[in-house]
């Protein structure tokens, strides 16, 4: 496992877009630096910003299209040059070969987060909107690690599906579609999709202002709802990744 | 123990209601040179992704390596070297890089795997060009580089010259027979090219629209393409006449009007041409002939010719 994992990493050289992807964690964070200018706040309380720099629309919406790119991304060469028939005759395991994929999605993930962290507390601190506290800091990186952490799970059936096409048009669509609607479903109901799961999960206890649930927060169901997400993706590339030869 | 390093009982694949390969016995000796031959579709490349264990098999079983491969694949696959059409590898990446991730894949101890099989197959190690700019050559190149570099027992090349301009098909058939020649190596090989397989096979193996219609050496199908003397003579009857009553000859036929073969090579043709003649036969020509594999190909596929 380990050597498909190094392998993997070999495979990102010169993929400059895997790396143009990263600078959208600065997305938010600049956003945010704006708003605040434009207001004049000075003083703000840190949750405050970090509200718009890291809680909202970067883990809701940004982060998960970045994920579900670089899974695209990931399982893009092999399925289209036909690669996978090499490289089962190694031979490597398929299941291996998968989350190998996976754990590139997870690392990927949290330096994601960990960028958008950093950046948080510089555009914050730095023009003087917030003023730095150790406490506001380790809340940031703590919520922004375990985001990383859950978003990769939540992205797994991307991955899946990414695996069972040759094209890199309908992993893409998928999830646009997966993103947007598990932003949209929080409202209906959040047991139902990983994403909008992990949003309970990242806000179980009612930490970050902004986030408003409308169902009571039950962090087991929303475990639930990703466990069963992920092992229906899991089998689903067992089967597909099978017939790919 | 038998000494096949491939052997295939009754093979058969069936897509839907289509019948890729039908009842397919093959057997690929050791350190011996394997050419499996027929058309485009036939079904050569379904036999080797059936043999690599890559596609279900719908009846039948393959031995490889003295194992069936099926959940056998982490011992018998270090030790086969494939290539089954044309080989992909990341764009992104040289064939140097390429290669370093499959021999990382691969657990190749040997130092200096990659840099041996590039200067095998003739590319330039360490080389800053990408894949992607890499011609169908050089592609194809790198697929037998991938597959010799972990130094396996059996090879099996699924029309490897794809794609090669004539010096490269030279190069590559020379190294392949290298291969088998001073190291031994078993290979299997494919192709709907014939004068490349008569190069270079030591046993053959025909197959046509998923029948295996022969199997065997090369030197076995040499025999089999009968030597004959063609005649062509004015009066055919008459000419038969004279063979028959003069010579005993039965074994012969007549090709047209003025056309006979004499399978009978021995024969003396300054005798033959001389009663022929006295007997007011004009002899127009008469030579030796041999059937070439081409015409012996036609035979049994029932006419159609190939490459």
């Amino acid at each position: 496992m380990l050597k498909l994992i190094q392998t993997e990493f070999l495979k990102l050289r010169r993929r400059k877009l895997v790396w143009i992807m990263m600078l959208a964690a600065l997305i938010m964070p600049f956003f945010a630096l704006l708003y605040f200018k434009y207001f004049g706040n000075v003083g703000v309380e840190p949750i405050q910003f970090y509200k718009w720099s890291a809680f909202g629309y970067t883990f809701l919406i940004i982060l998960p299209f970045v994920l579900g790119m670089l899974c695209t991304i990931l399982m893009h060469d092999e399925n289209q040059h036909d690669m996978l028939k090499q490289l089962w005759i190694v031979p490597i395991s398929k299941m291996g070969y998968f989350f190998s994929k996976f754990f590139i999605v997870l690392i990927y993930s949290i330096c994601f987060m960990l960028i958008t962290a950093v950046a948080s507390v510089m555009f914050s601190v730095l023009p003087g909107y917030v003023a730095f506290e150790w406490g506001s800091v380790i809340f940031l990186l703590k919520k922004c690690l375990e985001i990383g952490f859950i978003a990769a799970f939540a992205m797994l059936p991307i991955l899946a599906i990414a695996a069972s096409q040759k094209g890199y048009i309908l992993p893409v669509c998928i999830t646009l579609i997966y993103s947007f609607l598990g932003f949209f479903i929080m409202t209906v109901n959040m047991y139902l999709h990983p994403l909008s799961s992990m949003a309970v999960i990242i806000a179980r206890n009612g930490d970050i202002p902004g986030i408003v649930f409308t169902q009571a927060v039950n962090v087991p169901l929303a475990f639930l709802c990703i466990c069963v997400w992920n092992i229906a993706a899991v089998v689903l590339a067992n089967i597909t990744l099978g017939r790919r030869k | 123990m038998n000494d096949f390093v491939i052997e295939t009982k009754q093979l058969t694949k069936i897509y839907g209601e289509q019948t890729a390969v039908s009842s397919v016995n093959l057997h690929v000796k050791k350190g011996r040179i394997y050419g499996l031959l027929g058309r485009n579709g036939a079904g050569k490349t379904t036999i080797m992704k059936m043999i690599l264990g890559l596609i279900p098999i719908t009846s039948g079983e393959v031995d490889v390596l003295g194992r069936n491969i099926k959940g056998q694949e982490k011992r018998v696959y270090p030790r086969i070297g494939a290539i089954i059409e044309t080989p992909g590898f990341y764009p992104n990446l040289t064939g140097t890089e390429n290669l370093e991730i499959f021999a990382k894949l691969r657990g190749t101890a040997a130092p200096h795997a990659v840099e041996n099989a590039l200067k095998v197959v003739g590319l330039p190690y360490k080389d800053k060009k990408l894949f992607s700019k890499y011609s169908l050559g050089m592609k194809q190149r790198l697929g037998i580089a991938n597959a010799i570099l972990h130094d396996p027992e059996l090879l099996i090349l699924d029309e490897p010259t794809n794609g090669l301009d004539p010096i490269g098909i030279a190069e590559v058939r020379d190294f392949i027979k290298n291969l088998s020649v001073e190291r031994g190596k078993t290979i299997l090989i494919s192709s709907h090219i014939l004068s490349e397989i008569s190069l270079l096979a030591d046993d053959i193996g025909i197959i046509d629209h998923g029948v295996l219609l022969e199997e065997s050496s090369m030197g076995e199908l040499e025999k089999k393409n009968r030597k004959y003397i063609l005649l062509q003579v004015s009066d055919i009857p008459k000419a038969s006449l004279i063979l028959e009553r003069q010579f005993s000859l039965k074994d012969y036929s007549v090709q047209d009007d003025h056309t006979l073969r004499l399978y009978d090579t021995a024969l003396d043709m300054g005798e033959i041409n001389k009663a022929l003649v006295t007997q007011n036969v004009t002899v127009i020509s008469s030579q030796l002939c041999n059937d070439t594999l081409e015409d012996y190909f036609k035979k049994i596929t029932g006419g159609e010719g190939i490459a």
